[in-house]
């Protein structure tokens, strides 16, 4: 079965800038998870946090560590993209094949030799790494924001070379020929033994670094986390030094494992638990019994899961997909396309297959954060899950995740809910206070579409009529504003529609989008619109708003006219943040060369 | 000191104030060398301030009221 883009890659879906803009070009793992957006954007959000910035670790050290770990596990993929990548921050070719032959004579520093060799010993075996470990990077006056850092990077590295072993992308570059024998022999899993686990334990006394208290009113990722799971397990506990890592994990997590349009929840969350029983991962093992009794199953059928899969009672198919996650898994060295082709043959799709790679990815990337931060298990007894059930409902669990992490939170809060269920039993006064408190959303939203205010103003009967229609529909899974906006959204693409206009929303022009520079570099006055009458400021804005694409107007209007959050309008369009934040920058710089034109020679000429 | 290229990529979270204490310090120095950034940077920021507070768009009451009256009116008689 062959990953490889058949999928037309949308040029302005924002992950894939993040990678073009750390690499240069789009690598071809990214192309071979084109079927899946949603993973490519989760991915992005770890790369992003965790590697493509100077964090605790400077950057540059952080690439060694991945290309270190990717050549111990014979990765050639990651080898040849990660040397391009380190010759392009200006490392000498020779510097890499020290570090690849020999890294303890590459001339690293005794801190950052101290962090490789950890990330390695981790990657290798996590379960070996104990608070020794740890202490022994404290000695090299490593902080715990760092050793964070470096324990997250380490699980980055594995997510990665599961991909690879998977997916088998096309090189990008010519693969570097990797020295006969590294430190260990070629790519080889060393799996723990029961013994060793048990013996650990009893000396292990985690969390390794110490965690402060981050509280869901202030912390929002975790107001969510405590809404599906019924509390904040421990694994994003013992992270909360770095909360721009947590986030990115809480991101990743919402755009893997929560939708349900591809594999269902159960079914992943099965590989989970099978690839972490594998693993010898106790603590992962207990979080996934608990989350696959949340989704349904009894005690018994989960425990059966970890303990041997093949004998339970799942079809063969479900034992296929679990051959299949922990084969990759635990002995990627022996995965082949010949596996891929198997469970092709039990009916399972190409998207289907892909998302069951990128869950075992991320099994690997938390088993490595369990192990290397040494986290606790979260219960005394499994009975509190009878009161705090996880979140069973997949709408729910699809739309957190569409709608982004916020969401729960916001609607348990939203000002309109009661006048929302006066007006869905049919109290027309409800409803025209409900219509009247967001007029001038409306209205905006439609004008930002049309781009004329007498259709937005006919569009707008259309809203209200359609929305009073369709009020018993909305199920308070978004904000009643949210909601709104998408009802005036369809009014107005309707309306476009019977224009018959070309212009699209959707439109993308990416190299317009990305290499937009801008041509007006005159500086401007203290306060250039003081020169200028507030009624005809407004009319020069609303001119410029009007000249824009719409699609660039419709989220500079919600953005700063309407003064939504960039969550918010995220939400509100259907987009993603980061495709939000780049038609918002774009729309102000093309407003600032519309506002240059006018306001820089006149504000010159008065101020003389 | 970073490039502009630098300066720009991280420009739009630097606009939304979203960007760490350690990015923002090396954007800051870039703004303080670069010219041509600095005006970029003053002359955008002025655009949302101006874009903010110009109440666009702002439908005024004897426009929307009627649309409204009308609708509630029509609701009023055929609810369905």
């Amino acid at each position: 079965m062959n990953f490889q883009g058949e999928v037309g890659l949308e040029q302005e879906s924002d992950p894939f800038f993040v990678f073009r803009e750390a690499f240069g070009f789009i690598p071809n793992f990214l192309r071979a998870q084109s079927a899946l957006p949603r993973v490519i954007a989760a991915h992005a959000k770890l790369e992003q946090a965790v590697c493509l910035r100077d964090g605790a670790i400077p950057r540059i050290h952080k690439e060694r560590i991945l290309l270190s770990i990717a050549a111990d596990r014979r990765d050639n993929y990651w080898v040849a993209l990660d040397t391009k990548l380190l010759t392009s921050l200006g490392v000498p070719e020779g510097h890499i094949d020290h570090l690849l032959n020999d890294c303890e004579h590459a001339g690293l520093l005794a801190p950052d030799l101290a962090l490789l060799e950890f990330c390695l010993k981790l990657s290798r075996d996590s379960s070996k790494v104990a608070i020794e470990d740890i202490e022994a990077l404290r000695a090299q006056r490593l902080g715990d924001e760092a050793i964070i850092e470096a324990v997250v990077l380490t699980g980055l590295a594995l997510y990665r070379c599961t991909l690879s072993a998977a997916l088998r992308p096309e090189p990008d570059v010519k693969p570097r020929a990797l020295p006969p024998r590294m430190i260990r022999g070629a790519g080889e899993t060393m799996p723990a033994t029961v013994g060793a686990d048990s013996q650990r334990k009893a000396k292990r006394r985690g969390p390794y670094v110490p965690a402060p208290y981050l509280s869901p009113n202030t912390f929002k990722p975790f107001a969510v986390v405590q809404q599906s799971h019924g509390y904040i397990p421990n694994f994003f506990r013992a992270q909360t030094l770095r909360p721009d890592l947590l986030q990115a994990e809480l991101n990743a997590v919402g755009y893997i494992l929560l939708p349900e349009d591809v594999l269902s929840r159960v079914q992943k969350e099965s590989i989970l638990l099978a690839v972490s029983a594998a693993n010898l991962n106790s603590y992962c093992v207990a979080v996934h019994c608990n989350m696959l009794r949340g989704l349904g199953l009894s005690a018994e059928e989960a425990d059966q899961i970890a303990v041997d899969y093949r004998l339970s009672d799942l079809s063969k198919a479900e034992v296929a997909l679990l051959d299949f996650a922990v084969k990759l898994g635990t002995r990627f060295s022996e995965y082949s396309t010949e596996d891929t082709a198997k469970l092709g043959s039990f009916g399972f799709t190409r998207e289907q297959i892909l998302e069951g790679a990128v869950v075992t990815a991320l099994n690997n990337f938390a088993n490595t954060l369990q192990m290397g931060l040494g986290i606790e298990p979260d219960f005394e007894a499994p009975s509190i899950f009878e009161k705090n059930k996880v979140n069973p409902s997949g709408a729910a669990a699809t739309l957190m995740a569409r709608e982004g992490a916020l969401l729960l939170l916001e609607t348990s809060q939203d000002p309109d809910a009661e006048l929302v269920a006066r007006a869905q039993c049919g109290k027309l006064e409800a409803f025209e206070e409900l219509v009247r408190r967001h007029t001038q959303l409306i209205y905006r939203s439609l004008i930002a579409i049309l781009g004329d205010a007498e259709d937005a103003q006919d569009a707008m009967q259309d809203t209200l009529l359609s929305a009073f229609k369709h009020i018993g529909g909305f199920e308070g899974r978004s904000k009643f504003s949210t909601w709104l906006v998408s009802i005036a959204r369809n009014a107005a693409l309707q309306r476009l529609r019977s224009r018959r206009s070309t212009e699209s929303l959707d439109q993308s022009d990416p190299d317009k989008d990305h290499n937009f520079r801008p041509r007006q570099i005159a500086a401007w006055q203290e306060n250039p619109e003081q020169s200028h009458s507030q009624a005809e400021m407004r009319r020069l804005v609303e001119k410029g708003l009007l000249q824009l694409p719409a699609k660039y107007r419709v989220v500079v209007m919600l953005r700063d006219i309407e003064q939504l959050s960039t969550d918010d309008v995220a939400r509100q369009l259907g987009l993603s943040v980061p495709a939000v934040k780049t038609r918002l920058l774009r729309a102000r710089l093309m407003l600032r060369e519309w506002l240059s034109l006018h306001l820089v020679g006149r504000s010159k000429g008065a101020a003389q | 000191m970073i490039t502009c290229e630098e300066f720009f990529a991280e420009f739009a979270d630097y606009l939304e104030d979203q960007v760490s204490a350690e990015v923002r310090q090396e954007l800051e120095l870039h703004l303080s060398q670069c010219r041509a950034c600095h005006v970029l940077y003053d002359s955008t920021r002025k655009t949302v301030k101006i874009v903010s507070e110009s109440d666009s768009f702002e439908l005024p009451q004897d426009i929307f009221d009627p649309i409204i009256d009308r609708v509630m009116a029509k609701l009023r008689t055929d609810p369905s």
